[in-house]
């Protein structure tokens, strides 16, 4: 346990020292708002939530991956393969770290949208509201795993990972409702991971209850999350591949 | 007094694909002994490191560190090793001071401050504790490399080209520092493509090829062995069909303005070279005399100069 708390806190310093992670993990969300907010400040209510499942999909899917891949391209990982910490204790502290730096920047996205914005945040909306941005986390965190095992280089993971997350932002109910989308479209969105995210913030900020299908919403993210652990688990490498 | 084998590697074949790096490679390091892989890039001495610390599956042999498999408990065997890969690679935005607590607890190791800067002061790096390791210059990062791999006091240290990259002045810095870990009573294992580096450090040698292990002795045995010539190096013009022909001399040549000639006694041939000389109405000028080296062994054993197949 003092092994992985020490590691841990090695991991986070590691973050607050990188410049890049600093501004693409806490600059870059509160920028994302003054964005949003310049160009539509009277529907922020309705778009706080998008903003927050759409930071967490981007983060999941690209940012929280790149130290663990600058890592690997440095050959930091394999000097690490050669001492006897056991892998699921590097990838369980890394992990750890970026799960708090998410929901942190989920916290920075809603106080920038009272302070800016005067958005209406409730108590009991914010406490339905976390449990389903961590869900959409660890899914999405769990998709990032599996892009960053089939790319070769940090540069090749990013390309993957925004051009999925641009998809997912157009498709996925947060910038166009999906009834904009073509019939065929409309069937397959609600099984995509971002859409069920998206669901159940937005009814937890905005109303403070849960989606009607708020059950399968959370299984299908719990499906997502275990099946792409297991996946990324299988791909997971201490080298860059040759 | 019995030795006490601290490496033990048999048969050892290993490929990355289709290339084959390492082709029945066997060896034995004992207790207390710096022991060095001599061989130039590519010639598998990386990959044999890799076999011992767990980080290369062979294809086939055995490899024991401490008298316990390293492919059936790699964690065992990784706990008593104390490791320096070829490329410094460390989690470089922790400091000097935190990188060698990290590095030690992977290994449950858990130093206290004081134990951190006692380790620092013994690399010389007390007064860089507080700054991050990218940091650094190419000597203290290698230092630090060193100081980490001994972080968890480990036995046996593997030593990958510890100094490649580095001026003259850390090179003498690093080899101090190897010399101490012998001292105290550590197994070490280098690798290195410098023949002098080898000399200077190595109880033992093994020379390696292709893949493959040409001789393995201490390295006055190695030259002794091979009855190796002197050369003997002067500036004077002569035909060389002449100096062959001169009592003692196994080979000659010029290199550039140089010649240089091989001889099994170079005082007698030294002579002759002068009265042959004069005969010409000649001098023999700047006369050098080198006494065969690792690198001379080298080339007898392979066909091939150590640092030209770099």
């Amino acid at each position: 346990m003092k092994r992985f708390l020490i590691l841990t806190k090695a991991m986070t310093l590691m973050h607050l020292r990188n410049g890049y992670v600093l501004f693409w993990n806490f600059a870059f969300p509160v920028l994302l708002m003054v964005i949003y907010g310049a160009i539509m400040s009277q529907f922020m209510d309705y778009m706080t939530p998008g903003v927050i499942v759409l930071n967490a999909l981007s983060f999941g899917l690209v940012s929280s991956s790149t130290m663990m891949l600058e890592m690997r391209e440095k050959g930091v990982l394999r000097r690490l393969q050669a001492t006897p910490l056991p892998a699921v204790q590097l990838i369980g502290s890394y992990l750890l770290v970026n799960i708090v730096i998410g929901v942190l920047q989920s916290a920075l996205i809603i106080v920038a949208g009272v302070l800016l914005y005067k958005v209406n945040v409730t108590a009991m909306g914010l406490l339905i509201a976390y449990p389903m941005i961590l869900f959409g986390l660890l899914a999405f965190m769990a998709l990032g795993g599996i892009i960053s095992g089939v790319s070769a280089k940090s540069g090749s993971a990013t390309a993957i990972g925004m051009t999925i997350y641009f998809l997912l932002m157009f498709i996925s109910d947060m910038i166009f409702p999906l009834d904009m989308l073509p019939n065929w479209l409309q069937n397959v969105v609600p099984y995509l991971p971002a859409y069920p995210v998206a669901q159940l913030v937005r009814s937890a900020m905005l109303e403070a209850t849960l989606d009607p299908k708020w059950m399968t919403h959370i299984l299908l993210l719990l499906a997502y999350g275990i099946g792409a652990t297991f996946i990324a688990a299988k791909l997971f490498r201490w080298e860059p591949k040759t | 007094m019995k030795q006490q084998s601290m490496i033990d590697v048999k048969n050892v074949t290993a490929a990355y694909g289709a290339l084959t790096a390492l082709n029945g490679v066997s060896l034995n390091v004992q207790k207390g002994e710096i022991f060095g892989l001599l061989g130039p890039n590519g010639a598998g001495k990386t990959t044999l490191l890799a076999s011992v610390e767990g980080l290369h599956k062979p294809k086939q042999g055995d490899v024991h560190v401490g008298g316990i498999s390293v492919q059936a408990d790699p964690v065992a065997t990784k706990r008593q090793l104390g490791i320096q890969l070829q490329k410094t690679a460390l989690l470089d935005d922790l400091t000097v001071a935190e990188l060698v607590e990290v590095y030690a607890a992977l290994y449950e190791v858990y130093l206290t401050s004081k134990e951190i800067d006692s380790l620092l002061a013994r690399f010389d790096l007390v007064e860089k504790r507080n700054t991050l390791a990218r940091r650094l210059s190419g000597g203290q990062q290698q230092r630090l490399a060193l100081a980490v791999a001994i972080a968890n006091d480990p036995q046996i240290v593997l030593l990958d080209e510890p100094t490649s990259a580095l001026d003259p002045h850390a090179r003498r810095a690093v080899w101090d520092i190897v010399r101490q870990l012998h001292d105290e009573g550590r197994t070490i294992v280098l690798t290195t493509h410098a023949m002098e580096e080898a000399e200077a450090l190595c109880g033992r040698i093994a020379i390696i090829d292709r893949g493959q292990i040409v001789a393995c002795d201490t390295p006055s045995a190695l030259i002794a062995n091979l009855k190796l010539n002197s050369m003997l190096k002067a500036t004077v013009e002569l035909p060389l069909d002449q100096v062959r022909a001169l009592p003692e001399v196994s080979a000659a040549r010029y290199t550039g303005q140089y010649l240089e000639v091989e001889s099994a006694r170079p005082e007698v041939t030294l002579t002759a070279l002068h009265e042959l000389a004069a005969r010409s109405g000649r001098s023999v000028r700047d006369v050098a005399l080198r006494q065969p080296n690792l690198e001379d062994v080298f080339l007898k054993l392979t066909g091939r100069a150590l640092v030209e197949s770099n």
